[in-house]
C-alpha cells in the first residue's frame, strides 16, 4: 500500500471534522459524544412474567415483558410450526425449525436450533429426520423430558413417528416407529406418551442413550366418538390435565410405571350445561401448579365450538374440583384500535372497548411464580391482556405482539 | 389491494369482520345435535372406504362426474359459509387463484388430506368433502375461513383440520385449501 502524503491526511481530517468551537455559549448545552458502534444488548435475565408469542407468518417467536410491555427479543423460526422449548437448567432454547433451500421449495432439512438464553443467539444446530409435524395450533408436537436431556418431537408425514434428539450432546439419536398414534407428553425423565387413534395411551420409556426400551398401550380412556379430549392438556407435576369437548376433566397420572386415569369430572354443572357454556380456544387451559388453579377460556355456543375463542376464563380448585372465581375477557380488539390512533389509553380506549364487538380471547398461559400473572391472546386483535392471575384484576395490554400470532408461552420460573 | 400495501389496522378490521360474520352465520345455520352426530357418524363410516390418495390417479382419470342434485346455484365458492366448507381452515383457492375445487397455477395439491361431511342445501344431502391442500407457495392471505363441524383432535388426522397436510406433498409449505365432492355420505 503506497502511503498517503502526510498534508493530504491532515486535509482530509480538516474537511471531515467540524472547526473547533471558538468560545463556549453558555446557552448551548454540550455536544452529544459520540456512539459505540456495533452493539448488541444481551437478553434480559428469564424472568416468570416473559411472555413468548409465536408469529407463523413473521415466522418468529418474541419474548415480552409482561410488567411494561416491553419486546425483550425474538427468535426466527423457518416455516411451520414455531413451538420454542426452554430449559432453565442449561440457559438454553431448543427451536425444531424447518427450512427450504429455495425459501417455499427446494430441499427440505429440519434442525433443532440451541439458542443461549442469555443472548437468543444460535449455539449450534441437530440436524434432524425432515419429518416433524406442522399443526396450526402448535401444542403437543415437541417435548423435553424432565431431566431436560432428551427432546422428543413428534413427526407427520401423515405417517407417525417420533425423532429423539439428545441436548446435552447435542445430536440425533433416532427416530421410534409409533404408528396409530401422535403428539408427544413428556412423561418423565426418559418416558414420554402419544395419543392413538383409539382414544388410548402410548407410553415409551428410553434408555440412557435416548433409544427405545420399552412401551406400554393403555386402554382408551375417553369416549373418542362420543366425547373426545382435546390435545391442549397442560401438565402439573406428574398428573396431565385433558378437557373434552364436552368439558370433562380426565386426568392422567405418569409417576409410576403405567399411567393411571383418575375418574373424570365436569368443568360444566347443570345451569352451566343449561345455558350452553362449553370449552373453546386454540389453547384452552392453563395451570399454576403452586396453588392448583386450572384456568379454562369458557364461551357460551353450540357442537363444532371447540376453537371458538373465550369470553370469560373460568378458575378452579383442582382439588376441591369446585369453580372458585370468573374473570370476564376485555376488549382486546377495542385496545387494538386505540393503540393504532396513537391514543392508547383514556376516553378513547374506554369507547371502543364499548363500542367495538368484542372477539374474545384465543389462548391462555400463566406464569408459575408466588405473584403470577394471566396472559390472555387475541390473534384477530393481536394483543395480548395480562391478569394478576390470583386476584383476576386487569394489569395491561400487551399490543402488537404480532400480524398472526400463535402459540402463548410463559416458560421462565 | 396487496396485503403489503394495507394498513395494519384494516387488515385487522377485516379479519374481525369476517370473524364476526362468520360467527353469525353459525349460529343461523346451527342444527339439531342428532342431526350432526348422524352426519358425523356416516362420515365416519364412510372413511374406511376412501381412497387416502387420491390426487395421483385423479390427474389421468376423467373428471368424475357431478353427483345427481348438484345442478343450478350451489352457493359462493369464495365465501366461508358456501356449504362445503363446514369443516375447513384455511385460505379458500377460490380467492387464490384456483378454485374450490383446483389448486392456484404454480402450486401443488396434497394427496393425502382431511375429510369433512357437509350438507348440500340445493339437495338436502351430506357429501363426503376432501380438503386437499394447495401446497408450495407461501400463505395466500386471502378469505381466511376457520369453521369445524365435525372436526376432531390431530390425534385423529383424518378429521383434523388444524393439521398441515401439506406434509405430503414435495413441500410443505401451505398456501390454500379446496373442497372436493369425494361422494354422496353413506345414511347411517
Amino acid at each position: 500500500m503506497r502511503r498517503m502524503p502526510a498534508a493530504i491526511l491532515v486535509l482530509s481530517f480538516a474537511v471531515l471534522l467540524p472547526p473547533p468551537p471558538s468560545g463556549a455559549d453558555p446557552e448551548r448545552p454540550e455536544p452529544l459524544p459520540a456512539d459505540a458502534l456495533g452493539v448488541i444488548l444481551p437478553a434480559p435475565p428469564p424472568a416468570p412474567h416473559q411472555v413468548w408469542v409465536a408469529d407463523f407468518v413473521l415466522e418468529r417467536t418474541a419474548g415480552f415483558d409482561a410488567n411494561d410491555g416491553r419486546l425483550l427479543g425474538m427468535l426466527s423460526a423457518g416455516v411451520g410450526t414455531i413451538a420454542p422449548l426452554f430449559s432453565q437448567a442449561r440457559g438454553e432454547i431448543y427451536l425444531p425449525e424447518t427450512y427450504y433451500s429455495r425459501g417455499s421449495r427446494g430441499t427440505r432439512t429440519d434442525v433443532v436450533t440451541i439458542y443461549d438464553a442469555a443472548t437468543l443467539a444460535p449455539e449450534a444446530e441437530v440436524v434432524v429426520p425432515p419429518k416433524r409435524a406442522d399443526v396450526v395450533h402448535a401444542m403437543a408436537l415437541s417435548t423435553l423430558l424432565d431431566d431436560g436431556r432428551f427432546l422428543a418431537i413428534a413427526n407427520f408425514t401423515p405417517a407417525t413417528s417420533v425423532t429423539i434428539v439428545d441436548v446435552e450432546e447435542r445430536r440425533l439419536v433416532g427416530e421410534i416407529a409409533t404408528a396409530g398414534c401422535h403428539l408427544v407428553y413428556a412423561a418423565g425423565p426418559r418416558r414420554f406418551f402419544m395419543i392413538c387413534g383409539d382414544g388410548s395411551l402410548l407410553q415409551v420409556t428410553l434408555d440412557e442413550a435416548g433409544h427405545e426400551q420399552a412401551r406400554i398401550r393403555t386402554p382408551p380412556f375417553f369416549a373418542i366418538l362420543e366425547d373426545p379430549v382435546t390435545e391442549k392438556a397442560v401438565r402439573r407435576g406428574d398428573e396431565w390435565i385433558f378437557v373434552s369437548f364436552d368439558g370433562l376433566v380426565h386426568s392422567v397420572d405418569v409417576a409410576g410405571e403405567t399411567p393411571r386415569f383418575a375418574e373424570p369430572w365436569s368443568l360444566l354443572d347443570e345451569a352451566d350445561r343449561g345455558a350452553s357454556w362449553r370449552i373453546g380456544g386454540v389453547q384452552h387451559l392453563a395451570v399454576h401448579e403452586a396453588s392448583g388453579r386450572l384456568y379454562s377460556l369458557m364461551h357460551r355456543g353450540g357442537p363444532d365450538e371447540h376453537k371458538v375463542p373465550g369470553t370469560e376464563i373460568w378458575v378452579y380448585d383442582l382439588e376441591t374440583r369446585r369453580r372458585v372465581q370468573t374473570i370476564g375477557i376485555r376488549n382486546l380488539l377495542g385496545a387494538f384500535l386505540a393503540q393504532q390512533t396513537g391514543t392508547p389509553g383514556g376516553a378513547l380506549l374506554w369507547l371502543l372497548e364499548r363500542v367495538v364487538p368484542n372477539p374474545g380471547v384465543d389462548s391462555i398461559a400463566v406464569s408459575q411464580d408466588a405473584d403470577p400473572r394471566l396472559f390472555g391472546l387475541s390473534r384477530s386483535a393481536g394483543t395480548v391482556a395480562v391478569w394478576d392471575a390470583r386476584s383476576g384484576e386487569f394489569l395491561r395490554y400487551l399490543e402488537n405482539v404480532g400480524i398472526a400470532p400463535g402459540a402463548l408461552q410463559a416458560p421462565w420460573r | 389491494m396487496s396485503r403489503s400495501e394495507t394498513p395494519s389496522w384494516e387488515r385487522h378490521l377485516d379479519r374481525w369482520a369476517e370473524a364476526a360474520a362468520r360467527q353469525l352465520a353459525r349460529g343461523l345455520s346451527r342444527r339439531s345435535l342428532l342431526g350432526r352426530l348422524g352426519a358425523t357418524l356416516a362420515g365416519a363410516a364412510a372413511l374406511p372406504l376412501l381412497p387416502v390418495s387420491r390426487v395421483s390417479a385423479a390427474s389421468s382419470d376423467p373428471a368424475p362426474a357431478a353427483p345427481e342434485g348438484l345442478d343450478g346455484p350451489e352457493g359462493d365458492p369464495s365465501s366461508c359459509q358456501y356449504w362445503r366448507h363446514c369443516a375447513i381452515d384455511g385460505f379458500l383457492c377460490s380467492c387464490c387463484g384456483g378454485s374450490h375445487t383446483a389448486c392456484p397455477p404454480g402450486t401443488v395439491m396434497s394427496p393425502v388430506t382431511w375429510i369433512g361431511t357437509c350438507r348440500n342445501p340445493a339437495d338436502g344431502r351430506q357429501y363426503v368433502i376432501s380438503y386437499n391442500d394447495c401446497c408450495g407457495k407461501h400463505l395466500c392471505g386471502r378469505c381466511l375461513c376457520n369453521r369445524n363441524e365435525g372436526d376432531r383432535p390431530a390425534y385423529l388426522p383424518p378429521k383434523s383440520n388444524d393439521i398441515n397436510w401439506c406434509a405430503s406433498a414435495p413441500s410443505t409449505v401451505y398456501h390454500c385449501s379446496t373442497a372436493i365432492v369425494l361422494g354422496v355420505a353413506t345414511e347411517s
